[in-house]
């Protein structure tokens, strides 16, 4: 068994590394106090195809594995979760559906866009009164000639306002449950379509979070995703891959976390000595070190599952989950460690504690996870 | 046009510590890299190529761990990679990296134009692209920070402390860049995956036609200590003003304002 990245995944994590201290380290704070979305960070990252990473080359993507798309987002949370977000959202839940459950047509219509970056992509399947309860979605979907007609909302989207591909789930037929829920592919322009105001969050504030209105929006017919009433599948599937992304954005926030406070640690000097000489906190990194290792290789391990076409559900519950927990942990105690310093914008790790917190609620809350690892482990 | 862009498998300079005690540096911990004026040298062919057509070779000498070199370099925008493999290297100074090289880019054949950092990140003798086109019998132009081809004539210009100097000459000849001739590119994830589909060639010093005497080092590196930088511990007392007056007098008798 081998633990160490291969020579490819170790260039990619040097050139996301270097990418992210060039373009991403230096505007991280301010986009996070002006709740500024980057749209300059797009060109830039998908000249460096960042924007595709997983997909085939036939429609415009990297051809990389999963686990290098782990290290790409990864490498980002370390510097900005906001932009690790942006980029996971849009592959892991925009352009994914597409890709796996597209026709031949709409692979073609869309799929080289939102790879190559002309386009961005959006997920919207969660709803004012349907979060963790997915199931209990109102928006709706009539077909009416050529055409669906949807009406309903979305609240909670990322990439909000500045995607111009939404993932859209809508109730087809409101009388069998899950099965009755299906996807569509909404465009940004699409009659009866709109952006609502963008929610002011406690973290990830540059990341555009925003819910969505239908009010008699009419999309063509052919925009349905799959069949109808496989919507739901759909959405659960994508959320397993999309979990992967939000574990890897987890781990570079708390690896963040973890890089400033052994920084700090070794420069501040108490009582005539770096507090890195002083035991408590020697056992508060060592704490931290090994707890992201071990989400490092749950991450790890449900991108190579997946890569390697072995089931990744359970994997990538376990990995968001203990991810997720890890961060909110190592974030708190990066803070501990820089003192009163680190309650101030002055260093990062305030806003890492502040990010560190969605990676437990978004994609599934922390407890949908542990149903899901319950679930596979009860069958 | 055919420009081989030579470069070095360095330590990580950023990685390296020294001992408190024994002034020693400490590489346990130290990764390496290509070093930084040398992706300027790369960085610098593969425009030249984009610009007026042609290739680029990357070309390095070193022991069999500088192997792990040759995708970065590739990745880069190199189509081939030329490795002179042998544990010889691991004592090269300069006279025998010169040697080395000169030796491989004759055995390319048919070069235009070798281009090398102004000296390596570890050592920064500035003595191997010199004495590469003594080696070779063609033109150098150091300290390069600006150049552009046009039918078979180079144009540089050269950074010296008086100014700059421009000129120009006819290839073939040998190019040392500064690190502000460009800022070498992040090569992409289509780039860094398509290296390993890109020809590498690995040949020893003595595929080259060199004896093992060729590859005698004429510089020997008996210790290598970090520097001790003494602090002049100079207090002082005082009301502002006064303060600054006589921080103003230090620093003026130190010749730094």
């Amino acid at each position: 068994m081998n633990f160490e990245l291969n020579e490819e995944q170790q260039m990619i994590q040097d050139m996301v590394k270097e990418f992210a201290a060039c373009n991403v380290a230096p505007i991280a704070a301010e986009i996070d106090r002006e709740h500024r979305f980057p749209a300059e960070l797009l060109p830039k990252m998908a000249e460096l195809n960042l924007l595709g990473v997983p997909y085939p080359e036939e429609f415009g993507g990297a051809d990389a594995d999963y686990v290098s798309y782990v290290i790409v987002l990864e490498e980002l949370a370390r510097v900005c979760a906001s932009t690790s977000v942006i980029v996971s959202a849009h592959t892991s839940l925009g352009t994914w559906p597409i890709f796996e459950f597209g026709t031949q047509a709409q692979k073609d219509k869309y799929l080289n866009d939102l790879t190559t970056g002309k386009k961005l992509a959006a997920f919207a399947l969660t709803e004012p009164g349907a979060g963790t309860d997915a199931a209990a979605g109102k928006t709706t979907a009539v077909l009416d000639g050529d055409e669906y007609v949807l009406n309903g909302s979305k609240i909670f989207i990322t990439n909000g306002g500045f995607a111009d591909v939404y993932i859209v789930t809508a109730m087809t037929d409101t009388t069998v449950g899950t099965r009755g829920i299906s996807a569509f592919i909404v465009e940004k322009d699409a009659p009866g379509f709109s952006v609502g105001e963008r929610e002011h969050k406690m973290g990830i504030k540059a990341s555009s979070t925003t819910p969505l209105y239908f009010s008699d929006c009419r999309i063509p017919k052919d925009a349905l995703l799959g069949k109808e009433g496989k919507g739901f599948k759909i959405a659960m599937q994508t959320l397993d891959g999309g979990r992967i992304g939000i574990a890897a954005q987890a781990l570079g926030i708390a690896q963040g976390a973890l890089d400033a406070s052994i920084k700090y640690a070794k420069e501040r000097v108490q009582f005539g000595k770096p507090i890195a000489a002083q035991q408590a906190i020697q056992w508060m990194i060592a704490d931290m070190a090994t707890e992201i290792d071990a989400a490092r290789f749950l991450v790890y391990r449900a991108a190579w599952n997946k890569d390697n076409g072995l089931s990744y559900g359970k994997e990538a519950a376990m990995a968001k989950l203990y991810a997720a927990e890890t961060a909110s942990r190592v974030a708190g105690k990066a803070i501990q460690i820089h003192g009163g310093y680190g309650y101030t914008e002055s260093y990062p790790v305030e806003r890492a504690y502040r990010d560190a917190k969605i990676t437990e609620l978004y994609e599934g809350t922390s407890e949908v996870q542990r149903m899901v690892i319950a679930g596979n482990c009860l069958r | 046009m055919k420009v081989v862009a030579c470069y070095k498998w360095v330590l990580d300079e950023a990685d390296l510590t020294i001992d408190s005690k024994s002034r020693a540096l400490l590489t346990d911990r130290a990764k390496n890299k290509i070093s930084e004026y040398d992706r300027n040298a790369i960085e610098c062919g593969v425009n030249l190529v984009e610009e007026a057509g042609g290739e680029v070779i990357a070309l390095t000498a070193g022991t069999a761990d500088a192997k792990k070199s040759l995708k970065d370099a590739l990745s880069r925008g190199p189509v081939q990679g030329v490795f002179v493999k042998d544990e010889l290297m691991a004592q090269a100074d300069a006279s025998v990296t010169a040697k080395v090289l000169a030796a491989a880019v004759r055995q390319i054949e048919a070069v235009d134009l070798v281009i090398c950092g102004e000296g390596s990140s570890d050592g920064y003798s500035q003595q191997v692209g010199i004495r590469l086109a003594q080696h070779l019998g063609i033109p150098v132009i150091t300290f390069v920070n600006k150049v552009s081809v046009e039918n078979g004539i180079l144009r540089a210009e050269r950074k010296l402390e008086e100014g700059i100097e421009v000129v120009e000459v006819a290839l073939p000849a040998v190019l040392t860049v500064l690190p502000d001739i460009n800022k070498p590119r992040i090569p992409s994830l289509k780039q860094i995956l398509g290296a390993s589909k890109k020809p590498v060639k690995e040949i020893s010093v003595a595929d080259l036609g060199l004896e093992p005497a060729a590859a005698e080092p004429r510089v020997q590196r008996t210790e290598l200590l970090g520097t001790v930088m003494n602090r002049k511990h100079i207090r002082f007392e005082g009301e502002t003003a006064d303060l600054v007056a006589q921080v103003l007098e230090v620093l003026n008798k130190e010749g730094l304002c």
